[in-house]
């Protein structure tokens, strides 16, 4: 029952993620939240090791290079 | 539906919107998103084609449920019940190194974004590239 909740939370928050004129709140959810969801969604189809992958580098790395990258550049759009 | 049918849809529909972000936002930023959509949706896809129904983790514990094996004295009927059950090994690789592989395409991008952003000062393509909107 929760696998479908988790994906359909990655697919929503894939499209949420492209409409906000404030960079930083559109790279956070765009790239942390979709990260987690889709690690909780790698254990429930019987693969721990990449779980632990993707939680790591897609939930706590990439975000952390994209809002650097936003600190760099300009906060806002266009 | 069943959870591997469904993870293949939602992957497939993670690609798309993965390619219509490349496509048509104007944005840098969310371009390389994106392109960060779309790894994960070929990910999910990979994983979701290894998936066996009621099946284990590919760890063989000592005892695991049903299948009680104890560790040095190993049967064959043991070995066999687990390779009935458990499902497929061989995605993962292929997905562990992809996911790494995407890390790092990732952060080569948004360094070059960094050095346009000095010396352009704006983050929107159809400036970047001259066109009159």
């Amino acid at each position: 029952m929760i696998e479908y909740i988790l994906m359909l939370g990655a697919v929503s928050t894939a499209i949420l993620a492209l409409i906000p004129k404030d960079l930083m709140k559109a790279v956070i959810i765009g790239t942390g939240i979709e990260g987690l969801a889709l690690a909780f969604l790698f254990q429930k189809l019987l693969a721990p090791d990449v779980a632990l992958t993707q939680a790591i580098l897609c939930s706590t790395i990439i975000p952390g290079l994209f809002a650097i990258t936003v600190y760099k550049t300009q906060r806002e759009e266009g | 539906m069943d959870l591997q049918t469904a993870s293949m849809l939602s992957a497939g529909s993670l690609i798309l919107i993965g390619m219509v972000a490349i496509f048509f936002v104007d944005d840098i930023i969310k371009k390389i998103m994106g392109a960060t959509f779309i790894t994960d949706g070929v990910n999910l896809f990979l994983i979701a084609l290894g998936y066996r129904e009621g099946g284990v983790v590919p760890i063989l514990p000592e005892k695991a449920g049903n299948l009680l094996c104890s560790y040095p004295k190993i049967s064959t009927s043991c070995i066999e019940s687990f390779a009935e059950h458990a499902s497929y090994p061989l995605p993962y690789a292929l997905v562990l190194t992809n996911i790494v592989i995407g890390a790092a395409t990732t952060a080569v991008l948004l360094g070059l974004v960094i050095m346009l952003y000095k010396k352009h000062r704006t983050l929107s393509t159809s400036k970047l590239l001259g066109v009159r909107k």
